[in-house]
């Protein structure tokens, strides 16, 4: 195929393939575009409007004593993740040749990502303040 | 095969600022990731109690790590503007046309946010320091102090 101008720095959307990979592809830009405020805005919670040198137990426990932090991090936490997994997910298959070393590479990150979803979400749901 | 290969556009690999926009963006996504599962594990510690939790987050508390805290801010500015661009391409119908433009307006926003952000957490970092500090300490005690003397 040949096309006059070239699309730069970008994975063209898969058409043609297996539906799950299309939806993969828009599922990425979706949660792309949500990560903007969860993400972005955590960054300057913490880092700009605070300062991590301030963070602290107290800090964290005051602001999951409103269920709305509780849901905004649980959020961050499931979103990023997956948006991560799956990027992940296409950088494994774009480098590794091998299907039985692919196989693996992808077990290993469902697994681990899993592992730390459940981490993080027991933290999140878990915590009671202890002073 | 030869024949595929002059006309072929499947490939990323082009050369020039599209190519090290998607390498940016690959790269700051992986390590996006990795930190991820670090401060997963680093703030799911908060269950073990104040001194536990505090004595991991004061590994944190030194410049070294403020200088990677200004490399996150970063790597997660330039992955969520770049990544608004690429759904600028995809979506807007003239997106392609207005590549060149969409870069340098990209890089605009990317300075417009992160230049302040640094100045801001610089700044901070050396008020807070000498604030906290005994007294005596100085900019440069802030600077190559593996862990400063404060909680
Ligand atoms: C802050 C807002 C964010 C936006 C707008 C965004 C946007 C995007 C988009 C649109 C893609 C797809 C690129 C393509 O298909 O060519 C992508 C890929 C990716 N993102 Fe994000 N993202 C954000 C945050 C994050 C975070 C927090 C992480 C880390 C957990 C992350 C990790 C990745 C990875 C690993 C890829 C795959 C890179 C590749 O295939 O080359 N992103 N991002």
């Amino acid at each position: 195929m040949q096309t006059t101008r070239t699309d730069w720095g970008r994975r063209q959307p898969p058409i043609g393939g297996s539906s799950f990979e299309l939806q993969a592809w828009f599922f990425m830009r979706v949660s792309g575009l949500v990560l903007v405020f969860l993400a972005v805005w955590h960054m300057f919670i913490m880092h700009v409007f605070n300062d991590t040198l301030n963070l602290d137990y107290e800090f964290v426990a005051a602001r999951w004593e409103t269920p709305y932090w509780r849901a905004f991090d649980w959020l961050l936490l499931a979103l990023s993740l997956l948006h991560g997994t799956n990027g992940l997910r296409v950088v494994i298959h774009d480098n590794i040749a091998d299907k039985t070393i692919k196989k693996l590479a992808h077990s290993a990150l469902y697994g681990t990502s899993l592992i730390f979803f459940i981490i993080g979400t027991y933290a999140i749901v878990a915590f009671v303040r202890q002073v | 095969m030869a024949y595929q290969k002059i006309v072929s556009t499947g490939s990323v690999y082009k050369g020039k600022t599209g190519m090290w926009l998607y390498v940016f963006h690959r790269v700051t996504g992986v390590g996006l990731f990795g930190y991820l599962l670090l401060h997963i594990i680093s703030t799911a510690l908060i269950l073990l109690g104040p001194e536990i939790y505090e004595g991991a987050e004061a590994v944190y508390k030194n410049f070294y790590f403020r200088v990677a805290e200004i490399g996150l801010m970063a790597a997660v500015l330039g992955h969520a503007i770049n990544g608004l661009r690429i759904i600028t391409v995809d979506l807007w119908s003239k997106g392609s046309d207005f590549q060149k433009q969409l870069n340098f307006v990209s890089l605009f926003i990317f300075l417009v946010i992160f230049i302040p952000t640094t100045y801001k957490m610089t700044t901070s970092y050396f008020d807070l320091c000498l604030e906290k500090s005994s007294s005596g300490t100085t900019v440069v005690d802030c600077i190559i102090r593996p862990i400063p003397d404060w909680k």
